[in-house]
């Protein structure tokens, strides 16, 4: 793993994006968020919502956008539960903002990186949802870890093969 | 002398060198709260009957707030799920139509064209003969059920494995409303939670919020249906029981006032022990309904009952032959109570209840006002002048003295 250093953390280029991208992008997801599970069915193992929030953070290198996109995203996600509005909100604000402040510190470039982030970050992403569900709102709720694994290796998948696609709507100044 | 030095007071610069070195960790900070006070109104503490403490619970009643945000979610995702769905084969065909392209173009690509044209089409007249038998279907369950239903298409999901949630093609525009009832010919499938003007959103039976009365059909055990964390359907709050056994049918209760009773839910897969009640079991079901695999749906949009032609001719002879026995029996009534009033009758209407007849504690026939007959012979009360053969002709026999005290009855003469 390639770790920079607080010295080289201006080096890195913060990319750019044009407004349709934050726009289209994040409601693709949300559509096929919503869409696919209905084909695959109980192998709908991944967040697309998780992943762009994370490919944005990453991008930006800014927390502040990071957590704002991954609140709003995951708003939008409760919106479509039968959940209160907020358990994914602020389960995906803490994931922007930790995508974000890691971006700067490690090069995200490195697929193996990028793989094992994504990974680690839909964890963090599923025990944040279940400690809000259970712990803050004190609510009867049981949780499949195994299934929240399968759905960390399908994020992390899914964003290897994303990301790339991705970064075809960055702006070049 | 005791001499102490003061730290200076914090100045602007020092607030604002603070605010911006932890300004992320504070903006961050903010949102998390501010989204912790949006879920703390959302949701309400409880009772719980069954854990016998106060447990929080999501009001399915959102707010004005809340349900406006739910509705531009749904407005921004329904339509494009609407086209997705309205293109008849979706992503997944137009994906292995671009691959089945891509390989034929290299050989021969107005064949190809031909070819793949054709391809579509049988494709497309498959799935429209695959989507006209599930819909014939339908509609013969719907036309022999009793209940008035409403056709739907599933368009989407809620796309969380903790909210198994779908999204129907009609709204309250067409006539849903909340709390329906929906079903397939195979079995139930949830409740409309949620309604807009175009889409509804239904909570399936094997979402952990949801709950239906059931009853096992041969036990008759009775118990609520919810969803466990592997999105399977479970009977809960029941007591250990060896009599139920996998593959026994799982009906609606009717007492949940959404179902009506009968439906089927499915079948016992297994039983489990209750991992928090000791003598509690869990039933875990298999659906009678392909939850995972929902097309098309009925919601039951009103409850009261719709017999077919046939049915609703019997039900009118029998309620004409109803009404002319219960014209018999009016008239019958009628006449009893006109006998009733033509004959003496124990109850004065015109007198106060304690001077009624049956009030009266006196002997029924007082001596003292004892009918004085009107021919008295010897067998008359008092008579002491014998036989009228006795007494001469023309001489009627003396009318007795008026009883003012016991008399002394004389005993009859004997005739010679």
């Amino acid at each position: 793993m390639s770790v920079l250093t607080t010295d080289t953390r201006r080096d890195l280029e913060i990319r750019r994006y044009p407004l349709f991208a934050y726009v289209l992008v994040p409601l693709l997801a949300l559509v096929l968020q919503a869409w696919l599970p209905r084909v695959l069915g109980r192998f709908a193992w991944f967040d697309l919502l998780l992943i762009v929030t994370v490919f944005f953070a990453l991008g930006r290198r800014s927390p502040i956008q990071g957590m704002l996109m991954g609140g709003i995203l995951g708003i939008f996600q409760d919106a479509l539960t039968n959940h209160a509005l907020g358990i994914n909100g602020i389960a995906k604000t803490v994931v922007g903002y930790l995508a974000a402040s890691v971006g700067v510190r490690i090069d995200v470039e490195n697929f193996t990186i990028r793989l094992a982030l994504i990974f680690l970050l839909s964890l963090v992403s599923s025990a944040i949802y279940i400690f809000v569900v259970r712990v803050l709102l004190g609510l009867e709720l049981d949780s499949n870890w195994i299934f929240e694994i399968y759905k960390a290796l399908g994020n992390s998948l899914i964003a290897l093969v994303s990301f790339p696609l991705l970064d075809r709507f960055q702006s070049r100044d | 002398m005791h001499l102490a030095i003061r730290a200076p007071p914090p100045t602007l610069y020092d607030m604002e060198s603070f605010f911006a070195r932890y300004r992320n960790p504070l903006v961050l900070l903010a949102l998390l709260v501010v989204q912790i006070i949006g879920l703390a109104v959302q949701v309400h503490r409880t009772d719980s009957s069954h854990a016998g403490s106060a447990r929080a619970s999501l009001d399915t009643r959102d707010g004005s707030g809340v349900r406006l945000i739910r509705l531009w979610a749904n407005s921004l995702v329904s339509p494009p799920e609407r086209l997705i769905h309205a293109s008849g084969m979706g992503i997944a065909g137009a994906w292995q139509n671009y691959l089945d392209l891509r390989h034929v173009r290299q050989q021969n690509q107005d064949l190809q064209k031909t070819i793949d044209r054709m391809r579509l089409e049988q494709a497309a007249l498959l799935e429209d003969a695959r989507q006209g038998q599930r819909l014939q279907a339908l509609l013969q369950f719907q036309e022999k059920y009793i209940y008035k239903t409403m056709a739907a298409q599933i368009i989407g999901t809620s796309g969380s494995n903790q909210s198994h949630v779908v999204y129907l093609d009609k709204g309250s525009s067409e006539g849903l409303a909340r709390d329906m009832a929906v079903i397939t010919p195979d079995g139930i499938v949830g409740k409309v939670r949620e309604v807009y003007p175009h889409s509804a959103q239904v909570l399936l039976i094997n979402d952990q919020t949801s709950g239906a009365g059931v009853i096992l059909e041969t036990t008759r055990i009775r118990g609520i249906l919810r969803g466990n964390a592997s999105g399977q359907p479970q009977i809960v709050g029941i007591m250990s029981d060896n009599r139920i056994k996998p593959g026994e049918k799982v009906l609606t209760a009717g007492g949940d006032e959404i179902f009506p009773r009968g439906l089927p839910v499915g079948e016992v897969a297994k039983v489990v022990r209750d991992p928090e009640r000791d003598s509690f079991i869990d039933v875990i079901l298999k659906p009678a309904a392909q939850l995972d695999r929902l097309d098309e749906v009925l919601v039951l949009t009103s409850v009261e009952p719709r017999f077919p032609p046939d049915q609703q001719q019997d039900m009118a002879t029998s309620e004409e032959l109803k009404g002319a026995e219960v014209e018999q029996e009016k008239a019958q009534k009628k006449a009893s109570e006109i006998m009733a009033e033509r004959l003496p009758g124990l109850i004065d209407p015109n007198l106060p209840t304690d001077q009624q007849p049956l009030n009266d504690s006196t002997p029924p026939n007082p001596i003292g006002s004892q009918p004085q007959p009107l021919h008295p012979d010897r067998f008359t009360p008092g008579d002491t002048t014998g036989s009228p053969q006795s007494a001469p002709a023309g001489q009627s026999a003396p009318a007795p003295a008026p009883a003012t005290g016991p008399q002394k009855s004389t005993p009859p003469r004997r005739n010679p």
